[in-house]
């Protein structure tokens, strides 16, 4: 019981959704129009770096923001060509960009910064404390100095879920992830409307890398982002591939973390503990939330003459 | 003549149109995009054909193209130090060629990979060898990275961690004319293996004494009332553990009432779980925080500097990551044993078995305390380093149960 009374419990759950919902919602965004998307944790690396590093040269973390989701664009957008316009086996290219932004950080990090690291004077992104909310009881736990990007993730959740499910657009790209023939004979561009989903999940991963680089740090550090990518498409998985059910998945995957850092140290073994996020990723993907269906064309290149 | 070839060409000229207006036309819907319901043509039927191979060649060229930023990486580690190539015996007449390994935490983990680095460049500088750096991305790498420096006639390769304990054994084994030196793992059974351990549970000691020490002195600002201190280990490993083992028993010395948390990020690059894993201790009243975690450990100082409390640095002299925040460090010189065992190697007195680096031969020590700390405290924690140093007290590398 003093565990969950403990505010940093669920401080730590919230702060640990965040770099799980961006690149989840990320990749619904893709997912949603029909490319399968795996090349999230390379993408937030991208981001995580370029975050760091134009933080550092502007000294602004908001144009390390910026620079960050442009750089996730950018990869993202060499991913969707390669994935939409030449037809290249998404999962494949998924796990080639992956590798891809391992080993790019790696390099630029070692070249242009040394072996010291990122400078510690990079800024990093307001840490914020909302005085109407530090006084709700249990509410206020969990907002207790955020990230300024912990409120943006709850902007980001509310926007997408209005822009996939209750906007023109947001139709048009769920159509061309579920029948892009139909979508085409009604005069709908499948690769633009593809182009627009994939480049829209590579910015939100980008986020997500920069949270981690510049939101609660300020630094970078090689493979930084220890697997959150692949956690990430699990989240999108067990959150049905819709952005309520990705923040969700976020959060549950966020608290049981939480949980384990609060546990250790309490007689409990940590290897038990460190599984507690992958365990349940299992038990909810075995069938604990029903049966979750990707998009009927999910991973189906549209080439239109065939 | 002429009136034929006009003839001719007239009669083609209507030819020619008609297969320049189908080009047109082909040039047209290929440039307009395809057009619904049209049958594709032969040509574009073989377009398809290659777009499957470009995706293959673009998806091996991104894949290439990270084997490339990892030679970069390797490259650039060797700062111009790059093999010559060519000399494959190496050794006599030549220059002492030295190849150094890195495990999964690379050179910039702020801590023993780098010091093994600058142990080396240092031999460079000083003892005219030549060196180059690979570091390992995977687990998988360490083998094929070893033998490739021993097959590349190094006469001295040096592999930097406890995690490269079975890689060095069967490389060893099969390259019996290379010496071999392991930082953090005692290898004894091999006549070309020199093995580096150091006693960190002695530096721990006093890092664990001096925060014990501080804990009991509440005037010190940032000092809660509660009697805790926080550790955020990388893994539960020897390397880790010896410190941890260290700084128990040295806060138990002087303040037996302290309670040590002790949590593993089970990581050494996870920045984010070191935050979390001290903002935790912190929230349990932790208000000193020892990371022995590697690239982790900067994310708990990070949070230790948030929150207005103290933490202690680790390896190497941790004071720039945070002046007002790391109080001291707990040291543990890789850079002079690497250096000790290549200028050994060198003159041709190789040591195998194990070498102990500790207080009495400045193998480990602690890095000086920063202002915050009273002189009374450091006072203490220089009689406890003597007691250490001429046996009085030993320190057990072995965890509390």
């Amino acid at each position: 019981m003093t565990v969950l009374a403990n505010p940093q419990l669920w401080a730590g759950t919230l702060s640990l959704a965040v770099p799980l919902a961006f690149p989840a919602i990320g990749g619904t965004f893709s997912e949603r129009t029909g490319v399968v998307n795996i090349a999230m944790e390379g993408i937030m690396l991208v981001g995580a770096f370029f975050a760091v590093a134009c933080s550092h040269w502007t000294g602004s973390a908001w144009l390390g923001l910026l620079a960050a989701m442009a750089a996730g664009g950018l990869v993202s957008w060499v991913f969707a060509w390669a994935a939409i316009r030449i037809a290249a086996d998404q999962v494949v290219l998924g796990m080639a960009i992956n590798f891809f932004g391992a080993g790019i950080t790696a390099f630029l990090l070692n070249t242009i910064f040394g072996y010291n690291g990122t400078p510690t004077t990079t800024p990093s992104l307001p840490m914020v404390t909302i005085p109407a909310l530090a006084h709700v009881p249990v509410l206020g736990w969990f907002f207790h100095q955020q990230s300024i990007l912990v409120y943006l993730m709850l902007a980001v959740v509310i926007a997408s879920h209005w822009f996939l499910f209750h906007t023109r657009l947001g139709l048009r790209m769920r159509a061309v992830g579920e029948n892009p023939l139909a979508a085409d004979t009604l005069g709908l561009n499948v690769w633009r409307l593809r182009y627009t989903g994939v480049i829209i999940g590579g910015i939100l991963s980008a986020v997500g890398g920069a949270y981690l680089s510049i939101g609660i740090l300020n630094s970078f550090d090689v493979n930084m982002t220890n697997g959150r990518g692949y956690i990430a498409l699990a989240a999108m998985i067990f959150g049905k591939w819709t952005p309520f059910g990705s923040f969700g998945a976020a959060l549950l995957f966020g608290f049981a973390s939480s949980l384990g850092n609060a546990l250790q140290g309490n007689q409990v073994p940590t290897d038990l503990l460190a599984m507690l996020p992958y365990a349940l990723t299992i038990l909810a993907l075995a069938g604990l939330v029903g049966r979750s269906t990707a998009p009927a064309a999910d991973g189906i290149p549209y080439l239109p003459n065939r | 003549m002429a009136v034929f070839v006009l003839f001719s060409c007239r009669g083609h000229s209507t030819k020619l149109d008609k297969i320049r207006s189908s080009r047109e036309e082909l040039r047209t819907i290929r440039r307009t995009g395809y057009e619904r319901g049209q049958v594709p043509t032969e040509n574009e039927g073989i377009k398809h054909v290659n777009t499957k191979k470009w995706a293959i060649g673009i998806t091996t060229m991104l894949a290439l193209s990270t084997v490339l930023a990892g030679c970069g990486a390797a490259n650039n580690a060797a700062g111009g130090k790059t093999a010559t190539g060519g000399n494959t015996t190496g050794g006599k007449g030549g220059t002492f060629k030295v190849g150094l390994v890195t495990d999964t935490g690379g050179l910039n983990d702020h801590s023993f990979n780098h010091l093994a680095d600058v142990g080396l460049t240092n031999a460079e500088k000083q003892l005219g060898v030549q060196g180059e750096v690979v570091q390992s991305q995977s687990a998988n790498d360490y083998v094929p990275n070893l033998t490739r420096f021993a097959r590349n006639g190094d006469n001295l390769v040096i592999a930097v961690g406890y995690l490269m304990e079975q890689a060095v054994e069967q490389v060893a084994k099969e390259y019996p004319n290379t010496k071999f030196l392991i930082i953090d793992d005692a290898i004894t059974d091999r006549p070309n293996v020199a093995s580096a351990i150091f006693k960190t549970e002695q530096c721990g000691y006093l890092v664990g004494a001096m925060a014990g020490l501080m804990e009991k002195d509440k005037s010190i600002k940032g000092i809660n009332s509660q009697n805790v201190l926080g550790v955020v280990g990388g893994q539960q490993i020897p390397p880790v553990t010896s410190y941890i083992a260290g700084f128990i028993e040295g806060a138990k010395k002087v303040d037996p009432g302290v309670n040590v948390i002790v949590k593993y990020a089970n990581s050494f690059t996870d920045q984010a779980a070191g935050q979390q894993l001290a903002q935790s201790e912190i929230s349990q009243g932790a208000d000193i925080i020892f990371p022995v975690a590697g690239g982790t450990g900067n994310g708990a100082i990070d949070a230790a500097k948030a929150a207005g409390v103290y933490a202690i640095g680790v390896d190497a002299n941790q004071n720039y990551l945070a002046p007002n925040t790391v109080v001291t460090s707990a040291l543990k010189a890789v850079d002079t044993a690497t250096f000790d065992v290549i200028k050994q190697a060198q003159a041709g007195d190789f040591k195998s078995g194990v070498q102990y680096f500790d207080l009495a031969n400045n193998g480990v020590g602690i890095a000086p305390p920063i202002s915050a700390v009273p002189q009374s405290i450091v006072d203490q924690v220089n009689q406890l380093k003597q007691q250490i140093q001429s046996g009085q007290i030993t320190v057990s590398a072995n965890m509390p149960q």
